[in-house]
């Protein structure tokens, strides 16, 4: 078996523009710490700022939602695992996300996806308007606002790509890209 | 009435409600994971203050940045103070403070303008 090369890696994500890469749980402490890191980008506040609002939406997808979970001691129950790198091009920031899920839950999330991406900037703000003031949905703890609030941030479509993973769950990957100019 | 107070993290917000002087405020981040954990003792706390009707509330609203959970209970604590002025003849005043130059925070607080029936004051710092 070939051993895993750091140095091979680090190589890889210089090439990619790869500021940050983060594999695993994603606790309240790790998202505490994503925030620190991405305050000191080097763009305009409000870019920062979106770049970390994108980020933490997607972490607390990965939280919430991975069909992948794992037990953190500190927070006293099961976390989900997934990983979040920013990558950039000359333009844009592209921040990505992957985690599991269970193969039935594909379809819909495809679904609002294309939907989301297909509204003006008009009716994108109606629609997240109208989906904050509906009631939250049961066992669910997230707003349902997080594709919504990343297609408005980043002004630019959410791109979703889905791999097998095995019999049960998809590796489900999810980027946006950030425009460098305001 | 005990006035409330929470102290402030890297994702908590520094919230100081005053009984007494009938202003409340909230300053800060907000992106617990678990906000409807986080924020069910503030519910308690206002719905037990806005029991007594005639107040006038002052809202100082300073955040600078809270995730798409947190703007739902930021929604449901401003739809409180909404039923408090139309039910109870309250009388409450929203100062929503941004940032200069952060045009999201300033359009956050013209969406929840347009969503509730409150006085809004838009104010940069």
């Amino acid at each position: 078996m070939e051993h895993f090369s750091v140095k091979t890696f680090k190589q890889q994500l210089s090439a990619r523009k790869i500021s940050l890469a983060f594999q695993g749980i994603f606790s309240q402490d790790v998202l505490a710490l994503i925030g620190k890191s991405l305050r000191n980008t080097p763009e305009s506040r409000v870019i920062a700022k979106r770049l970390f609002a994108i980020v933490i939406e997607m972490a607390q997808n990965i939280h919430h939602y991975s069909a992948e979970k794992q037990y953190s001691e500190k927070d006293g129950r099961d976390i989900g695992v997934g990983i979040v790198a920013i990558a950039e091009d000359d333009d844009h920031y592209i921040i990505t996300s992957g985690n599991c899920i269970i193969k039935t839950e594909v379809p819909p999330l495809i679904e609002r996806a294309n939907y989301i991406n297909g509204l003006s900037p008009d009716k994108l703000k109606q629609f997240y308007r109208e989906q904050r003031k509906a009631p939250q949905r049961e066992g669910k703890p997230g707003a349902n606002l997080g594709f919504i609030d990343m297609v408005r941030k980043s002004g630019n479509p959410i791109e979703i790509n889905i791999k097998d993973y095995d019999e049960t769950r998809s590796f489900f990957i999810l980027s946006v890209k950030v425009n460098k100019e305001l | 009435m005990e006035n409330f107070h929470i102290d402030g993290s890297t994702y908590i917000p520094r919230i100081d409600f005053n009984a007494q002087t009938g202003v409340l405020e909230l300053e800060g981040e907000s992106y617990h994971e678990y906000t409807t954990e986080f924020f069910g003792p503030i519910f308690s706390w206002l719905e037990d203050y806005l029991e007594a009707p005639g107040k006038e509330i002052t809202l100082n609203f300073k955040m600078s940045y809270f995730n798409t959970s947190s703007s739902r209970r930021f929604l449901e604590i401003l739809t409180m103070l909404e039923d408090y002025q139309n039910d109870k003849e309250g009388k409450v005043t929203v100062n929503w403070y941004y940032e200069e130059n952060d045009v999201d925070m300033l359009e956050s607080g013209e969406e929840y303008a347009d969503d509730v029936e409150l006085s809004f004051n838009l104010l940069p710092y």
